[in-house]
């Protein structure tokens, strides 16, 4: 039994590490094709990556990551491919920024309906891809990103002077109503001269326990899990499947909900025509990293804001600043081939191993088989 | 056992990241001033032959005519304000002086930076950041385009026009605004169309087969006269123009006559409506290096002051030149108030 | 191995016979020891490897495309050989000719029967060139009549010079149809036997190495009382081309407490719809099932399988495991929401897991431990875990479909009497299996299903399997009791095919 566990957590550790080093290798290869110095480029990002206000910079960059992995990693566990979540969360923070805005309440009780408007919005947004792959056995992946482009035409048709925004002439900036300072999120300090850390940090690390137990501790989670490993077999073990995946989606939709969440709650404090777009995508490559599970999502968020503030800074030393770009698309590509193949190789090893044991039972038997055995 | 493991790798991870936040030294000093001329272009960068382009045709001619060093970078898709933050806050760190926003989405992370780096001065283009050490560099774009309208209304045969925005910003919108006013002050007859190449995305500057797709779809209903504000997208509306007889293009931002990438339409461009920013950001960069007397506050580069204006090149509206510069004048007399905002 | 000859090989589930036809045909890489082919030594890294060197394998699940027609699927992946038109058109012929195989290059796939499906599978092995073929258990989906014809096939080939090596559970069958017969349990060699000087008794103890089981069940445990009542069940499926038609029509049984009652049929008359309409995975569209009293015709799966109905399913990888989830998850399936699986919505993973422990023990689960993937188990090994975890919750009724399908003797068995164990307690079975020894062994009644319909019924006191074989491929119906009866009573005995003793 010990022996197994350890070998197992070997295993699970051996694909994400093949892949980051096979990544650092491809992408050495590419920076010397571009007559640059790899070895110096990866010195610059990791030095600027370790200061203090990178570190703050990549735990908050962080926080929203992990959020858009959680949701992508809630599809994919049951072989849903959410590619809907930027749709999803763009929609939800934008709703919810109106709502906040035109509130004056308590925050105690203000930043809870913000919170829950925008899952609502994002689960209402995904259960129309649900509805459509139940009831008329639409893709999700082909529903989902019409879903993002209608979600993106919806905002801005919404997002007007005059509407349900505010045109600031002198900077062109169009927004919704800003919150009221009492629904702003607590921040939790750095240090002297740095920026805070976004509270929201905590709502995301709950999340993600909240991911673990729903789906490692529930009947509803087995069921998801196993309609993810074989919808035949759920189905045959008594799981609605169609209702599943519902379910799936709308839980995926309101987590997706949450995205945009640190964002407008600790940064921007309102939605404006450049809220950060494209974070469902990333959510995509995190997951895949994070292997969907809450704590290798959280080591991929990290890792991803990490990368992504050394590429700021690689553009200042006069990198391209598309390496790093190189960089996360090889990492995931090389993720999706070093799992696949620590997964066939873990499972030819057990195969082995219950081949030997049955063996090793035979031989410890054979002398009385023998006597058995007519002539 | 998994289990437990499982549960230690997380605390690990999170108490390692807490500690580390307090164990590094701080990046952030204020070095010297005189490493050059910092400037962040918008999404697209450098060599989108539009906006981003226009402020590095100023930038050079400044580096060279001062004789400074210089450093750009680009934002990117999907930045945030904190990665925007992060390069301007690099720029002024690294002792760059001035430091330039291109763009107006760069107004929240240079407002964080103006008060950061309270020695630097910035500029900020298409916006306004109120601060001691902020020149707002805007231009009066609605006024140009009212210009054009009066350029279209004119040379409208079929009195249809039609106008392609790259996105449906409030940016667009004036000029969209503007033109319509210019339009319909000149040809009441004349009936607009107006399309956008992608609503909601700054991607709609950069998808130039789109804006011919749009382009073609106008001109089969009968439009003869299309002005284009949508960066990179008005180059295919261009080409559709030059590919049926009669009909008209106006550019927009540079003089597109002269643009080396659109030279075999060229005699299809009717006029452009040249935004100076070049100019704008060359009278800046000039403020601080040269005379060491930093603009601020806001610099309107309107009609008046050259900053907007219609080109003659190609000689297509010399025949209108006097009824052009009649609607110029009303416009600076202020006896024309032009709308900066577009309705439908 | 010698040329031109049928070599049987037989042994139990997990004895390694899978895992030596895998090496013999390049899947695998042996540790030890050579392989010896035409007397010249060879590695074998590949199919691709095997196949060149002659050596073929019709595997026991068919891998052919559907949709493509037969000459389609014999030259997809050898299009190199013979092109893909007139010559490859006249090779085949050429080959189902020479070895009586009756193929036809033009019908869909999809038309075809099993039998014909498997020819096609064998024609493809010697269109590539196979002078040595391995048939990895031909027989299991055949009925007697099917199997007859396959082993004419078997004979033209070695009559041509061509070396079968044969594995087979149905010792019977090996018996009449091999000329050497190599017996192996535990990863070796344990005998190695001529037909004529063996029996199948014999033969079956060297495969176990102990005594021999029997299905045989007489003392009779039948009550009154009625567990599961089918009345004028109706299913309609719109097939592919868009008609719609009757899978299951004007179904009625009746199995009580203490009851086997097994279902004859060649496959695909209509038994799977059968038991995912009892199972709850499709709605019937007219009829009553009813279960201890209630009327659970629409209800869900779940409530069923909570209501006491376990199920063993006939494809135990798609409907009763996740194959690469661990055993003690595997446990848990079809019973999330019962002790000790779970508590208030909430899994009680300690518990299942103990609870895997007892069933790996209690039901000979060959396994190294309850963290091994479902996937890395042999067959027989996957079906013991099945039914000991739908035994552990003391179902009312079972549906056993096949349930010793590609399990070994031993397995087999210890099945057959856990089946029996529990029937003695009042647990009523529905059985559908392909084993014709099997079924007339279990059940307390026969039926026999043909095109979506119970045709007709039969005592298993006094049927015999040839019997029961003509019945299933419609020949007969009505109340099967004497061969010589069959035949005649086909007529009269449609209309009255509702009618049965067990009713």
């Amino acid at each position: 039994m010990k022996k197994l566990d350890k070998e197992r957590v070997l295993l699970a550790v051996a694909a994400p590490v093949l892949a980051l080093a096979a990544a650092f290798v491809v992408t050495a290869l590419v920076l010397l094709a571009t007559g640059k110095e790899p070895f110096n480029a990866f010195g610059i990002m990791f030095d600027y990556g370790m200061k203090s206000d990178s570190q703050v910079y990549i735990l908050n960059k962080a926080t929203t990551y992990y959020l858009a992995g959680l949701a992508v990693a809630v599809g994919f566990r049951m072989n849903l491919f959410n590619i809907g979540v930027d749709g999803q969360y763009r929609l939800a923070a934008f709703f919810a920024a109106v709502v906040g805005g035109a509130l004056k309440l308590p925050g105690l009780v203000q930043i809870p309906l913000i919170i829950l408007v925008g899952m609502l919005v994002g689960a209402m947004w995904a259960s129309i891809a649900g509805l459509l792959k139940v009831y008329r056995g639409v893709s999700e992946v082909i529903s989902t990103i019409m879903l993002n482009s209608l979600a993106g035409i919806l905002i801005s048709y919404l997002l007007v002077d005059g509407r349900l925004a505010d045109l600031d002439k002198q900077t062109n900036i169009v927004a919704t109503d800003p919150l009221p300072s009492s629904s702003h999120f607590f921040t939790i300090p750095a240090g002297a001269g740095l920026d805070p850390i976004w509270g929201f940090i905590v709502v995301a690390a709950l999340a993600g326990a909240g991911f673990w137990f729903l789906l490692g501790r529930t009947r509803f989670g087995f069921d998801l899990r196993a309609v993810g490993r074989s919808e035949s077999a759920a189905q045959a073990s008594g799981v609605n499947v169609r209702r599943m995946v519902l379910t799936s989606m709308v839980l995926s939709g309101a987590m997706a909900g949450l995205v945009g969440m640190p964002t407008l709650l600790n940064d921007t404090h309102q939605f404006t025509s450049d809220f950060p777009t494209g974070i469902g995508f990333t959510g995509i490559a995190i997951a895949l990293l994070g292997r969907n599970n809450p704590v290798g999502i959280a080591l991929a968020a990290v890792l991803w804001g990490f990368l992504e503030r050394g590429a700021n800074r690689l553009e200042f030393e006069g990198y391209d600043k598309e390496i790093v770009g190189v960089m996360q698309g090889v990492i995931v590509l090389c993720v999706v081939i070093a799992y696949e193949l620590v997964r066939r190789y873990g499972l030819k090893r057990q195969q082995q191993r219950v081949g030997a044991e049955l063996a090793a039972q035979a031989s410890a038997s054979k002398g009385t088989d023998k006597t058995e055995v007519p002539a | 056992m998994r289990r437990v493991s499982t549960i230690a790798v997380a605390g690990i991870a999170t108490a390692a990241l807490a500690f580390s936040v307090t164990a590094c030294g701080s990046s952030s000093e204020e070095g010297s001033k005189d490493a050059g001329v910092g400037l962040a272009y918008d999404v697209g960068g450098r060599g989108d032959h539009s906006f981003n382009d226009s402020a590095a045709k100023g930038y050079d001619k400044a580096l060279k005519d001062f004789d400074v060093k210089g450093k750009e970078l680009t934002a990117k898709d999907g930045d945030t304000d904190a990665d925007r933050y992060d390069k301007l806050a690099s720029l002024a760190e690294a002792g760059y002086n001035p430091v330039i926003g291109v763009g107006y989405a760069w107004t929240p992370s240079l407002t964080k930076a103006a008060k950061k780096y309270k020695d630097t001065d910035f500029a900020i283009i298409d916006s306004v950041v109120d601060a001691k050490n902020v020149a707002s560099l805007v231009s009066a774009e609605h006024e140009g385009s009212y210009l054009a309208g009066v350029a279209a209304g004119l040379k409208t045969k079929s009195d249809k026009v039609g106008f392609i925005g790259g996105t449906d910003s409030a940016l667009i919108k004036k000029f969209a605004g503007g033109f319509q006013q210019g339009l319909k002050d000149t040809n009441p007859k004349a009936s607009l169309d107006v399309q956008w190449v992608q609503v909601g995305s700054a991607k709609g500057f950069g998808m130039p087969d789109r804006g011919k797709d749009i382009a073609e779809g106008m001109l089969s209903n009968k439009v003869d006269v299309i002005f284009s504000a949508a960066g990179g997208s008005g180059a295919g509306a261009i080409e559709a123009t030059a590919g049926k007889k009669g009909t008209w293009s106006i550019g927009v931002d540079g003089d597109q006559y002269y643009d080396k990438g659109l030279s075999q339409y060229k005699n299809s461009i009717l006029t452009s409506m040249v935004k100076n920013v070049d100019g704008s950001v060359y009278d800046f960069i000039k403020s601080v290096v040269k005379d060491k007397k930093a603009e601020s506050g806001v610099q309107s580069y309107d009609l008046k002051r050259g900053g907007v204006s219609l080109s003659y090149s190609g000689g297509f509206i010399d025949d209108i030149k006097p009824k052009i510069e009649a609607a110029k004048k009303k416009i600076i007399d202020g006896q024309i108030k032009v709308n900066d905002t577009y309705k439908d | 191995m010698r040329r031109g000859t049928v070599h049987a090989l037989v042994g139990e589930n997990g004895a390694g016979k899978s895992t030596l036809m895998k090496i013999l045909y390049g899947m695998q890489r042996p540790d030890e020891g050579t392989i010896a082919l035409d007397g010249e030594s060879v590695e074998l890294h590949s199919p691709a490897d095997a196949i060149s060197r002659g050596v073929g394998m019709v595997h026991q699940h068919f891998m052919l495309a559907d949709n493509f027609t037969v000459l389609e699927n014999v030259v997809l992946g050898a299009e190199k050989l013979h092109g893909i038109s007139g010559r490859a058109r006249a090779r085949i012929k050429e080959i189902s000719d020479a070895y009586g195989l009756g193929v036809r290059p033009d019908v869909l796939v999809e038309d075809l029967g099993v039998a014909d499906r498997q020819r096609v599978e064998i024609l493809k092995v010697l269109y590539r060139g196979a002078r040595t073929l391995i048939l990895d258990e031909p027989t299991a989906v055949l009925v007697p009549q099917e199997v007859d014809a396959l082993f004419d096939n078997l004979r033209e080939l070695k009559a041509e010079g061509l070396t079968v090596l044969f594995i087979s559970h149905k010792l019977g069958e090996v018996l009449s149809v091999a000329d050497d017969i190599t017996v192996i349990r535990r990863g070796t060699t344990v005998a190695s036997v001529v037909p004529s000087e063996t029996s199948p008794r014999q033969l079956a103890e060297l495969m176990v190495g102990s005594e021999l089981p029997s299905p045989e069940t007489r003392e009779s445990t039948v009550t009154d009382t009625e567990m599961l009542v089918v009345d004028a069940l109706r299913l309609t499926a719109t097939d592919v081309d868009g008609v719609e038609r009757a899978v299951l029509d004007d179904i009625g049984l009746t199995i009580r407490k203490g009851e086997v009652l097994g279902i004859a049929g060649v496959e695909g008359n209509g038994q799977a719809e059968l038991v995912e309409a009892i199972m709850g995975m499709r709605d019937p569209d007219a009829g009553t099932i009813t279960l201890d009293g209630a009327d659970i015709s629409h209800a869900p799966t779940r409530t069923r399988r909570e209501d006491g109905i376990g199920y063993i399913p006939e494809d135990r990888h798609r409907h009763g495991l996740l194959l690469e989830a661990p055993l003690w998850e595997n446990r848990i399936l079809g019973h999330v929401t019962e002790e000790p699986n779970s508590r208030s919505g909430l899994l009680n993973p300690a518990a299942a897991r103990r609870d895997t422990e007892r069933i790996v023990t209690e039901y000979d689960v060959r396994t190294p431990g309850i963290e091994v993937t479902a996937a890395s188990l042999s067959g027989g090994n996957q079906q013991k875990l099945i039914v000991g975890r739908e035994m552990s919750h003391h179902p009312k009724l079972l549906i056993a479909a096949h349930p010793t399908r590609g399990v070994d003797v031993g397995a087999q068995a210890q099945i057959w009497d856990q089946i029996r164990a529990a029937r003695r307690e009042g647990l009523a079975v529905l059985l559908i299996s392909a084993d014709l020894d099997e079924l007339i062994g279990l059940s307390d009644t026969l039926r026999v299903m043909y095109r979506g319909r119970l045709v007709a019924d039969a005592d298993p006191a006094t049927i015999t399997p040839e019997e029961l074989g003509s019945a299933m491929t419609g020949a007969a119906s009505g109340h099967l009791e004497h061969p010589a009866e069959a035949g005649s009573e086909a007529a009269t005995g449609a209309g009255a095919a509702t009618g049965g003793e067990d009713r």
